[in-house]
């Protein structure tokens, strides 16, 4: 990136099945733990599928009862995965209550289950009234709208929807407000709170979810396996301290990893079926970016959901893109442990990219026992695999096509 | 009424978190942290607590004795819902 500032993360936080804090995260992660288990709720025998990756987490103990009549599950999220992310960058109110601090945010379905919870008013109690509050509960931008309120960020507040790739767009996105200099610091990221009857029952009907391992639910999501039939809805948040290298030089602070690229491209072909080229395309972008050479990269997080389709369309397009590297670097699906977290899933991958980076330890796609000769790839199979690891590249594929990939080059 | 203002202070401590002796019939809602929507939120509450409906309010909503003002008025308008609702 000729011109153009370094730009490091230094802060992370998050929210997830496998843990809420990144330590407990990537611990779990690491040892192949899976955050994937039968729904307990009001709705789940009504659920043909009742598995899903949920967060323990009680918005009650972290927020008081006036915060939270306007804060839905995923704007909670976010705030306090951004807390986190500030804390472990070393960074006070004040450094970032200026104008040269934004905040980028990815999210699917914003908070779902205000929406889900007015229609319920609405037509099945035969209220005719809703709470006041519905509308910006329900929003999408809210998340990103609190984390700018709360912390007087006056930058450049933007939420991106790409359905499964929007945090990784807003990440990549966000780099380039540091890259370009136009601030000095983005709180970046993604979340996702979507476990609500109706979302997961239109989730049931795309017929993309993964049937129950009746013997292991918490292995029901394949990634990569021969056995593999679809993905496992998640939640959660993860929120990134994102500045330019200089600046976290000259405060000190310990740098996780360096956005060495970022690329994005559409499918342009097919709301839900994955493109070989569109796929590609994102990868190749991201190398460019990156000014690197494909040989260079040697790790990717994977998208890998575990549908048929996706799993055998990424291996096509990274061997299309890496040719015979394709074979030497290693990949792996963390989906297989924290499900797929939609709009949050490629910031939570990211954070386990950067664990992966830092550790030189990279986590394992689980339940993988069946090769499928479609995916042929060196997936680190069911152990996380000690490994020297340079530069590594994160993967977010989405219904609607657009594909959103970030390099990391280890700090 | 006393006992309109009693049930209005007692959504308020709640929603605050605050003790309910601190409400006075002159709190002025933006004094307890209070805003425009949050007060909405409170009539919301109302709503449900008395059976009635509440328009869009007409004159300025300033104090907490204004919301118990507005909800009397409107009991005694909507006076046949309440007892529906009883």
């Amino acid at each position: 990136m000729a011109n153009t500032r370094r730009v490091v993360i230094t802060g992370m936080g998050i929210v997830s099945p496998l843990g809420n804090t990144v330590e407990t995260f990537g611990l779990n992660l690491m040892q192949g733990v899976s955050g994937i288990k039968r729904l307990e709720t009001d709705f789940s025998d009504q659920l043909e599928i009742n598995i899903a990756a949920s967060a323990d987490f009680d918005g009650t103990q972290h927020f008081s009862k006036k915060e939270l009549t306007v804060l839905d599950r995923v704007s909670q999220f976010a705030l306090y995965a951004t807390q986190q992310a500030l804390d472990n960058a070393g960074l006070d109110a004040d450094s970032i209550a200026t104008d040269k601090t934004g905040c980028y945010l990815g999210t699917g379905m914003g908070g779902a289950a205000s929406t889900e919870e007015g229609y319920h008013r609405l037509f099945k109690e035969g209220q005719s009234r809703l709470k006041p509050f519905t509308v910006l509960m329900a929003m999408n931008n809210a998340a990103a709208s609190h984390i700018a309120m709360h912390y007087g960020l006056g930058g450049p507040n933007l939420t991106y929807t790409t359905a499964c790739s929007s945090s990784a767009i807003a990440i990549g996105e966000a780099s380039r407000q540091i890259a370009y200099g136009h601030c000095d610091y983005m709180l970046a990221g993604g979340s996702e709170a979507l476990l609500t009857y109706g979302t997961i029952k239109a989730w049931e009907a795309l017929r993309t979810l993964a049937k129950v391992d009746e013997q292991n639910p918490a292995a029901s999501c394949k990634p990569f396996s021969a056995d593999r039939s679809g993905l496992v809805l998640g939640e959660g948040c993860a929120m990134f301290v994102l500045e330019s290298y200089d600046s976290a030089m000259a405060r000190g602070t310990t740098i996780h990893a360096e956005i060495a690229g970022y690329g994005t491209a559409n499918d342009a072909s097919h709301i839900t079926q994955p493109s070989v080229a569109g796929q590609a395309r994102a990868m190749q972008a991201a190398l460019d970016n990156a000014g690197l050479a494909p040989e260079q990269i040697d790790y990717i997080n994977a998208h890998g959901t575990g549908t048929p389709l996706n799993d055998a369309t990424e291996t096509a397009a990274i061997k299309q893109v890496f040719g015979p590297h394709a074979y030497q670097l290693a990949v792996s699906s963390t989906k297989s442990m924290h499900g797929h977290l939609m709009g949050a899933a490629g910031a939570v991958e990211l954070v386990a990219t950067t664990l992966a980076l830092q550790a030189q330890l990279l986590p394992p796609t689980m339940h993988l026992q069946q090769p499928d000769p479609e995916c042929d790839l060196h997936y680190v199979a069911n152990h996380a695999t000690p490994e020297q690891v340079r530069y590594a590249m994160s993967n977010s594929f989405a219904f609607g096509g657009t594909g959103g990939v970030i390099i990391l080059k280890k700090s | 009424m006393e006992n309109t203002f009693e049930t209005v202070r007692t959504l308020i401590a709640e929603k605050l978190e605050i003790d309910k002796s601190t409400i006075t019939p002159d709190s002025v809602l933006t004094d307890l942290g209070l805003d425009s929507l949050d007060t909405f939120d409170i009539i919301f509450e109302a709503e449900d607590t008395f059976g009635i409906k509440v328009p869009t309010p007409k004159e300025e909503i300033k104090t907490v004795q204004d919301v118990a003002n507005l909800l009397d008025q409107l009991l005694q308008e909507q006076a046949p819902s309440l007892q529906v609702q009883k």
